[in-house]
């Protein structure tokens, strides 16, 4: 069987370093990502948390990697299905004036339900990002989220 | 059957309306597009070309099914390179919903072939392509590295 894994790649008109922030920082992945934050002190072995406003957290794992403004690699579960874990890559890279980001979701277990999600969820969420970076305001399309 | 399949999904403030002219109206598309202009009818059965700014033809096919603004299928084969020429006829569709205050662009390019060195090629060009389409509708401004002609096709 063929492994799942998705790639979604963005060009966006900003710098590495203000990309890394909206990815890591809560004030910033509010305004962009269903409202959400990424929670973590970013270091290796750290864990970090994917939380709503009222506190719940949807999606929690380590980071496995972390180089601020190039390289982002956190291993990614749900709170209920912690066995179902998969992971996620994040590359900045400088292209001219531009930012290539690249998010990478692959390592899922057999029969994970996570891959599904996602593939709904990542367009979505780096489509918003792009929109926040570029405009000062993220996508409203997470309903039914 | 074998196919290759490339698909991106965006998603851009903007209108169906909008979004539909700037995908198929030249002076749109040569701000995002390389420089490139799109010619056609745009009717069932009509030809459909891609212009690179010196007038060559670098892609050519026909049109599938036209929905303005929702749905738009083409017959695309690459005319400038004998590899990707060889390849024959690929299909591109952009299939265009709304989703809350912004529209849901999908676009998906197959060939009926295993490895095809064409999906591969416009795999590369697409995320760029509608990188600075997203721009261009939401910030008036696309991507500076999408004005310029390139010679084409990158990856090969």
């Amino acid at each position: 069987m063929k492994k799942q894994k998705l790639v979604y790649t963005t060009f966006i008109k900003s710098t590495p370093k203000k990309t890394w922030d909206a990815i890591t920082k809560p004030e910033f992945t509010r305004q962009y990502w269903a409202g959400l934050a990424n929670v973590s002190d970013w270091k290796k072995g750290a864990k970090w948390e994917h939380i709503t406003k009222k506190n719940e957290v949807w999606v929690l794992g380590k980071v496995v990697e972390c180089t601020p403004a190039k390289r982002l690699v956190l291993t990614w579960a749900d709170p209920d299905q912690l066995k179902d874990v998969s992971r996620v890559t994040f590359e900045i890279e400088k292209v001219e004036d531009l930012v290539g980001l690249t998010v990478t979701h692959d390592n899922f277990k057999a029969g994970s339900k996570m891959a599904g999600k996602v593939s709904w969820g990542w367009p979505r969420v780096l489509s918003s990002l792009k929109s926040f970076l570029e405009t000062g305001e993220g996508l409203n399309i997470f309903a039914g989220c | 059957m074998q196919k290759s399949t490339f698909m991106y999904v965006t998603y851009i403030r903007t209108t169906p309306e909008k979004l539909w002219a700037a995908l198929t109206q030249p002076e749109f598309t040569r701000q995002y597009f390389f420089n490139t202009t799109q010619e056609s009818e745009w009717k069932p059965g009509a030809s459909w070309k891609m212009k690179a700014p010196d007038g060559s033809t670098t892609d050519g096919g026909e049109v599938i099914e036209i929905d303005p603004p929702n749905r738009l299928v083409l017959k695309w084969r690459h005319e400038l390179k004998p590899e990707l020429h060889a390849e024959g006829y690929s299909h591109m569709t952009y299939l265009i919903e709304k989703a809350g205050t912004a529209v849901k662009l999908t676009v998906t390019h197959e060939m009926d072939k295993a490895g095809s060195k064409l999906i591969e090629g416009v795999g590369h060009g697409w995320p760029t392509i509608l990188a600075s389409l997203k721009s261009l509708l939401e910030t008036g401004q696309p991507l500076e590295e999408t004005r310029q002609w390139k010679g084409g096709c990158k990856g090969e």
